[in-house]
């Protein structure tokens, strides 16, 4: 008898184990829900939310346990009474994607517990002695479901973050599409070209993409044909200053862009290069540099020497070691490291918005912020305009996926 | 680029020969101290001792991949102490492997034949044929266009030996090539090692601290401790006749405890003798 007494104990329906779990999940939520109430001021709301709050206390506090058939109705009741102060609220309100998603956290874990709570699985459990053998087929069911019930679970949480990253970008795409250039309004509720069509047809766009292109390949390029001799050198040879000369590339990195703005405009003037593409290619060379030497030189660390003794033996050169063995190995590293150089210069602004000063020479992040200037907002342009500047760099980073994942993680395994 | 390659004499006849060399690293140390080292023709040579005796650092001193501080290393009576590594033509089995993890099977065999220079270039059809012969010979025909990361460690060994070998070259080196394999496939490389070696008849430098392999596999063992040449002949007259204490301790009583071992297992009474 002990035997199922323990059994007794131990099995409770995978509906409670789920909602003791949830029930606190839904009252944290809700009680974080509350500030939105106190910030649109409206007391009816904000008291009928606290209600909810407290019920939700109680609801959880009322879970019954086994022969608890009193503890069960109490439970029941609670969720009606959740569920019909929903519904008032949720009829009370505006009715927005916003309040509905917002109400559904009080109405739909209520409706969950009253469901589960009242099927036969948990009746069966608060009312009747159990047979050893209902414990049996209870334990596998539990065992059966739990594993779902938590995947719900975990996944209904991460969709909330997907939905915080994600809403920021359909608001832009949303404006873009959007006829007139005010912001607000709901997100689909109109749909009109207009603002791509003046963007695509306009000369500035055009010429403001050519010059973001040209200033990053030229970085990347330029980076890159610096960095991976440079990489492969701090990585193999031993030579006076190597690690000063490490540290002070680290060093560089270590000052806010700001404080060699100043220095940088004065040496650009000197040379002549404002307004030039040169002269923003060198600026980003010198800080992209550092930590494209030493993503490389990591990479190369993990190369090991034995390939280019044998490289050696088999009559290799220095430099054929390099280009034939050496350089086929490290393509994802390096393919990582121009991609990230690339970006760096793409989306840079300050350094393009002190140095070239003629709309003929503005980069793209230089033209958008241009779009919002005193004399009037275009918000509608500058969507358009945003999310076709975004376009490319996430194609690059769709296609580049499985380099960036293999070049991020090498160096981490051997083989 | 004409690299001066090493003049061979005949087609076989390849002699080694260190004469006094000394190497002092950077930091001071002596790896290795006045080594006088003759290696015959077609022999196989095992260089035993402990970790840090030196061994390694003679070889790779032979392939070039580290400079000789004082003395000279002789290939084919020809002094190489300055010819870069690629002219040496040697072959070299490391014991990580090195295979090429971007080639496949097949350009990892070809690709030192097509950096090869000079006398030794190879035609494409040659090289063509140089891969079939040595693929047949180590039964590796039917993989050529495998990636090395899809072989096993014994699978790779064996394409290892296959690359050093299929250069035909002057002398075959090998650094520990057995460290990374298990007992079962040590045992199997040993044989086809040795097999090998008598199919080919290279004159072969093998470096390990395995007393057993250097028993088995040798011709004739050169012993080292602390970058000192302590004997040089026969295994079994090392064993026979040790020449000091240091190998009396390194070769004699490792054998003598492992027969002892092997003997106290199935209960036999211990002998001294045996072998």
């Amino acid at each position: 008898m002990t035997e199922s007494q323990i059994m007794r104990d131990w099995y409770v329906p995978v509906e409670v184990l789920t909602l003791r779990t949830w029930l606190v999940v839904a009252f944290i939520v809700n009680l974080l829900l509350l500030t939105v109430e106190v910030l649109r001021e409206d007391s009816l709301s904000l008291i009928l939310g606290l209600l909810i709050c407290v019920l939700f206390a109680a609801l959880r506090a009322s879970l019954p346990h086994v022969h608890e058939l009193g503890k069960r109705n109490i439970s029941l009741a609670l969720s009606a009474l959740i569920i019909g102060i929903g519904l008032f609220r949720l009829g009370s309100s505006s009715l927005s994607f916003f309040d509905i998603w917002m109400h559904a956290w009080a109405i739909i874990p209520s409706i969950l517990s009253l469901w589960w709570l009242s099927n036969r699985a948990v009746t069966v459990w608060t009312s009747n002695k159990l047979s050893t053998s209902a414990i049996e087929f209870g334990l596998l069911r539990n065992f059966e479901t739990i594993n779902k019930h938590e995947k719900i679970s975990t996944h209904l949480i991460l969709l909330h973050f997907v939905l915080i990253t994600v809403i920021p970008l359909l608001w832009i795409i949303d404006i873009a599409f959007s006829p007139g250039n005010a912001l607000g309004g709901e997100i689909g509720d109109s749909f009109s070209t207009e603002h791509f069509s003046k963007i695509l047809k306009g000369d500035s766009f055009w010429i403001w993409f050519v010059n973001s292109l040209i200033v990053s390949i030229g970085t990347s390029l330029l980076g890159l044909t610096i960095a991976i001799p440079a990489g492969y050198a701090f990585s193999r040879y031993k030579f006076t200053g190597r690690d000063v000369s490490m540290f002070a590339f680290l060093l560089v990195q270590m000052f806010p862009g700001i404080i060699i703005l100043v220095p940088y405009f004065l040496v650009m003037k000197t040379l002549g290069l404002l307004n030039t593409h040169l002269g923003l290619i060198l600026a980003y060379c010198v800080t992209a540099l550092p930590l494209c030497v030493w993503m490389l030189k990591g990479f190369f660390d993990t190369i090991p020497r034995e390939l280019e003794e044998a490289a050696t033996l088999d009559g290799c050169n220095q430099f054929q070691v390099f280009t034939k063995v050496v350089l086929p190995l490290s393509t994802p590293a390096i393919a990582v490291t121009a991609l990230f150089s690339f970006l760096a210069a793409w989306n840079e602004f300050l350094l393009a918005l002190t140095f070239n000063t003629s709309n003929d020479m503005y980069t793209l992040p230089v033209g958008l912020a241009s779009l919002i200037s005193s004399t009037g907002q275009a918000w509608g342009d500058f969507a358009a305009a945003s999310v076709l500047v975004s376009l490319p760099v996430a194609l690059l980073f769709l296609f580049f996926q499985k380099f960036l994942i293999d070049g991020l993680s090498a160096g981490g395994v051997k083989g | 680029m004409g690299y001066l390659q090493v003049e061979s004499k005949g087609d076989t006849m390849v002699e080694v020969n260190f004469k006094n060399v000394t190497k002092t690293y950077e930091d001071g140390f002596e790896a290795v101290k006045g080594l006088d080292l003759d290696i015959n023709d077609g022999e196989f040579l095992v260089l035993l001792g402990p970790s840090g005796c030196g061994k390694s650092t003679t070889l790779r001193m032979l392939a070039g991949l580290e400079d000789i501080t004082d003395g000279d290393v002789m290939i084919d009576e020809l002094k190489v102490n300055h010819l870069p590594p690629g002219a040496r033509d040697l072959g070299m089995v490391f014991q990580s492997y090195a295979l090429y993890p971007h080639m496949t099977i097949r350009d990892n065999l070809s690709f030192g034949l097509r950096m090869a220079k000079g006398d030794l270039k190879l035609s494409k059809d040659e090289i063509k044929t140089r891969i079939e012969e040595i693929a047949d010979v180590l039964e590796l025909s039917d993989q050529l266009d495998k990636k090395p990361k899809e072989f096993s460690g014994a699978q790779r060994q064996r394409v290892a030996l296959c690359i050093a070998l299929v250069r035909r070259p002057k002398v075959l080196l090998m650094d520990e090539p057995l460290s990374n394999l298990d007992a079962e496939l040590r045992h199997q490389m040993r044989k086809e090692i040795r097999r090998l070696h008598d199919t080919f008849g290279t004159t072969t430098i093998y470096v390990t601290h395995d007393q057993i392999e250097a028993m088995t596999l040798a011709d004739r063992i050169a012993i080292l401790d602390k970058g000192v040449l302590q004997q040089h002949c026969e295994p079994l007259e090392a064993y026979n006749n040790p020449a000091n204490d240091f190998v009396r301790s390194f070769l004699c009583k490792h054998i003598d405890d492992l027969v002892d071992t092997a003997n106290a297992l199935f209960n036999k009474p211990t002998t001294n003798e045996e072998e």
